[in-house]
């Protein structure tokens, strides 16, 4: 009886998610000669050029680790939030105002709430794909010291559904296409430097610090160390918990928003 | 070509039925009802309480200046825009409540083609099927059905944005049949095309229609309207002006025919108030003078001096004028 009238309640067609997925999928397999550039080249040139260019000149960054060990899961991190961010804020804008690609979903019997998932859903994808890639190739230049580094794919997941969930947010408020610049100066830039991937939090000034713990990549980045090095303790788990608690935030949030916006 | 029309009916039909009997509630009820039906965006009234009842199988047109309140009213039907008041149901589901079962039975072109660039021809339209359940080979099979019945065979592997003004609207109007709708409803859907495409997009419409398809369409061509509508309404300022068949429409609203009074020159403001003072039902086009009337008004222009006087046969376009007048509209 309960079931039932739960049931009756939430309209949700999981079968729709896959869809709006699928549309995403078929959209990137259309341009994967490109996209495979964002998604293994771009984060092994940062890769390579910190990692090995700075880290030569970097001594001691943490206990035990070469700048390059301590930099990789966090490039990793980051580069995750990147695709996640990209696809669902500018993407996802392209999609909802210039061109009306919701409009036409809309108009088929998929509601504003598997939209939003399967957005979230493809932007998780992406960073799960660079996330795999970059991890491989970490691997092999022997910079993960533990084999539970493969479960920093899993963080990639997260991180992905963290950033797709605000990047749907901002495209859902975004005045316009000029303004989305803003998610990249203004958030996507200071989150990836200030995350603990370059360097610990610790070295920041005192009254930062906090700050910086707060910002979304920093537990992302935090968890995926904790991993990589295979020290992982209670505040790497504090960190995945976190960013549990953001995704499950951030999607009803965009999914109200881009219902305030789109259904008029 | 007979044959090939012949067969290309065909090859929409039986499927299409199968899934149309397959849904249907209620076989005698209007497929649309709206009762008192109301849309406002802040103060702004786009629909102003109109009421409709819309036939199952007919194809039934809405014209109506711009800002009418033509699109708010087919947005209202096919769920993308919440009614504000009154009672809107199709196929006997309230659109609020059953939005998602409505939108089962609905193919929609919305004037925006709506089309993803980042898709082919093909790829969009089993993309689509996809968000009706319809996937795999079946979604293909039907996806190379509708392309061939609207002539974009050749084009399936293209990028949309190298199609035409006219293909993307065929291809628009080909993913709104996809799905076995059981009410399609096209806003606009030959504004912009040339000559060629628009008459190529009628055929097809025409070809659906008999397939038992209810069609509901905007437009701004009389001619369309004229051609392809069982039924229509004439809207403006968010309210129906007139409604039925559209012969009857201009036997009422026009008269049989309308005399082209063209004044010499000079004679411009005589004729006018002259016009206005025997009162007759006239457009003023700035040259001509389009005087309408039930037949008697032949009779009485023979009295009307200094002008040059031809007939034609009225049509939608002076049924129109005279209910919603000349002024240009915004927006």
């Amino acid at each position: 009886m309960a079931v039932a009238i739960l049931h009756r309640r939430i309209d949700f067609r999981p079968r729709n998610v896959a869809g709006v997925w699928m549309r995403h999928y078929v959209a990137f397999r259309g341009g994967w000669l490109v996209e495979s550039t964002a998604i293994v080249l771009e984060p092994m040139f940062i890769l390579l050029a910190v990692g090995y260019g700075i880290g030569r000149f970097v001594s001691d960054i943490a206990p035990g680790l070469t700048y390059q060990e301590f930099v990789a899961p966090g490039i990793i991190a980051g580069n995750a939030m990147w695709h996640a961010l990209f696809q669902c804020s500018w993407g996802a804008y392209q999609r909802m105002q210039t061109h009306r690609v919701y409009e036409t979903m809309l108009t088929a019997p998929v509601n504003m709430s598997e939209l939003a998932a399967g957005e979230i859903a493809f932007g998780a994808t992406r960073s799960l794909m660079t996330t795999a890639a970059v991890l491989v190739t970490a691997a092999a230049l022997g910079l993960l010291g533990s084999p539970w580094a493969i479960l920093i794919v899993g963080v990639g997941v997260l991180i992905g559904l963290v950033f797709g969930g605000m990047g749907l947010v901002f495209a859902s408020i975004a005045p316009s296409s000029h303004s989305l610049t803003l998610v990249f100066t203004m958030v996507g830039t200071p989150l990836f430097f200030f995350s603990g991937a370059f360097f610990p939090i610790a070295s920041l000034p005192d009254w930062l610090e906090p700050v910086a713990w707060a910002l979304p990549l920093t537990p992302a980045v935090h968890a995926s160390r904790g991993l990589a090095t295979g020290e992982f303790g209670l505040t790497h788990l504090y960190a995945l918990l976190y960013l549990i608690g953001l995704a499950l935030l951030l999607y009803p949030l965009a999914t109200r928003l881009l219902r305030r916006r789109l259904i008029v | 070509m007979n044959a090939s029309r012949q067969r290309e009916i065909e090859l929409v039909t039986p499927e299409h039925t199968r899934q149309m009997m397959r849904r249907r509630r209620n076989g005698d009820s209007p497929i649309v009802r709206a009762v008192g039906l109301v849309k406002r965006f802040g103060d702004v009234v786009a629909v102003d309480g109109i009421e409709l009842e819309i036939e199952r199988g007919e194809t039934f047109g809405l014209l109506g200046p711009n800002g009418a309140g033509k699109t708010s009213t087919m947005r209202m039907i096919a769920c993308v825009s919440p009614v504000t008041e009154g009672t809107l149901s199709v196929d006997g589901l309230n659109v609020k409540s059953h939005s998602r079962a409505v939108r089962d039975r609905l193919g929609v072109v919305a004037q925006q083609d709506g089309l993803d660039p980042d898709l082919n021809v093909r790829e969009n339209l089993i993309v689509h099927a996809r968000y009706f359940g319809i996937r795999g080979e079946t979604a293909r099979r039907r996806a190379d059905e509708m392309l061939e019945f609207f002539g974009l065979s050749g084009r399936a592997t293209s990028a949309v944005d190298s199609l035409s003004g006219g293909l993307k609207r065929r291809l628009t109007i080909a993913r709104a049949f996809l799905t076995y709708p059981e009410l399609v409803i096209l806003d606009e859907p030959t504004t912009g095309l040339d000559p060629q495409s628009r008459s190529r997009v009628w055929d097809r419409l025409a070809d659906l229609k008999a397939a038992g398809v209810t069609i509901i369409m905007s437009t701004h061509y009389m001619e369309e309207a004229s051609m392809l509508c069982d039924r229509l309404v004439i809207m403006d300022h968010g309210r129906i002006l007139a409604q039925g068949v559209p012969d009857e429409l201009v036997r009422d609203y026009a008269g049989p025919e309308t005399a082209i009074v063209r004044p010499l020159p000079g004679y411009r403001a005589e004729v006018l108030g002259w016009l206005s003072e025997r009162g007759h039902s006239f457009q003023d086009s700035g040259a001509v003078f389009s005087v309408t009337g039930s037949g008697g008004q032949r009779a009485d222009l023979t009295e009307l001096r200094h002008v040059t006087i031809f007939y034609r046969l009225s049509n939608l376009e002076d049924v129109f004028l005279n209910l919603t007048g000349r002024e240009l509209r915004d927006e």
